[in-house]
């Protein structure tokens, strides 16, 4: 059984989708009953989301495609 | 060099289908990287016309996000004649422990990160990403918003994996020592070090 020292060590990994499926059902397990680790998977997963809205930020102006189509079209003159 | 006349007419077809649905997403990241609109577009244009020039190289149906990406990032190196130096970064599994270690210190006061939602922490959150150093930002960003994976990540900047996880992990725990240190002065986490609520 993974300790709390082994699931710290993997968490942002785990929660990534980067870990062997071997080694995610016991992290799974862990998280379900240890208060210690659970409360930070929580946390990181909020941060995470947090990160994700916080980046995506505006796109670019409507006309930014449009100049994107001409450069491009200059090019095969 | 150009593709092939032949079939350029096809050619065309297919960087129309396969690479300029990206365009957002291309902007979106070189606008993390510039931290500028114009410049932003001025990267993401030559991006694609760089993408052109080199559509030969492509090959259909195989990742041409992350191969724009790799584009993109690389000009951009160019462009900011970035020298190759190496930040000394801890091994991945350290960073992890000390971004536990860092929430350890909330575990009294907000163990899930509920503050992580108010609107304040939001834009705070974009200022910090905007002020990682850009080795950071770069891999925080392809993870995190562009939602691409360790190996893709690696392959776009041409490091190993094991660099794309401890400059990510870094990354993020840069950042949420800076969120942490901003709700803490403004008072909307207790501080556990000051004994209670501010």
């Amino acid at each position: 059984m993974i300790d709390c020292h082994g699931v710290m060590k993997r968490l942002w990994e785990y929660l990534d989708g980067e870990l062997p499926v071997s080694d995610v059902e016991g992290i799974r397990e862990h998280l379900a009953v240890c208060a210690r680790c659970y409360p930070q998977y929580r946390f990181q997963l909020a941060f995470l989301a947090a990160v994700a809205h916080a980046g995506t930020g505006p796109g670019p102006r409507p006309a930014f495609a449009e100049r994107v189509r001409a450069a491009l079209a200059s090019t095969e003159s | 060099m150009p593709p092939p006349a032949l079939d350029g007419k096809e050619s065309r077809a297919a960087f129309e289908r396969e690479a300029l649905p990206h365009l957002n997403s291309v902007y979106r990241f070189a606008r993390s990287l510039t931290r500028d609109d114009t410049a932003a577009e001025d990267l993401a244009q030559d991006t694609f016309l760089q993408a052109w020039r080199a559509w030969h190289q492509y090959t259909p149906g195989t990742k041409c996000l992350a191969w724009l990406f790799t584009i993109c990032r690389n000009l951009r190196a160019r462009q900011a004649q970035r020298a190759q130096r190496e930040e000394p970064t801890e091994a991945a599994d350290l960073e992890s422990l000390a971004a536990a270690a860092l929430h350890a210190s909330l575990v009294e006061t907000d163990p899930h990160g509920q503050f992580l939602e108010m609107p304040d922490l939001r834009d705070r959150l974009r200022q910090e990403l905007l002020k990682l150093p850009e080795e950071y930002r770069e891999v925080v960003v392809l993870a995190d918003v562009q939602d691409q994976s360790y190996a893709t990540i690696a392959e776009i900047l041409g490091v190993p994996v094991g660099t794309v996880k401890s400059r990510l992990f870094r990354g993020r725990r840069m950042l949420q020592e800076g969120l942490i240190e901003f709700a803490r002065d403004a008072g909307i986490i207790a501080d556990a070090r000051s004994g209670g609520p501010v």
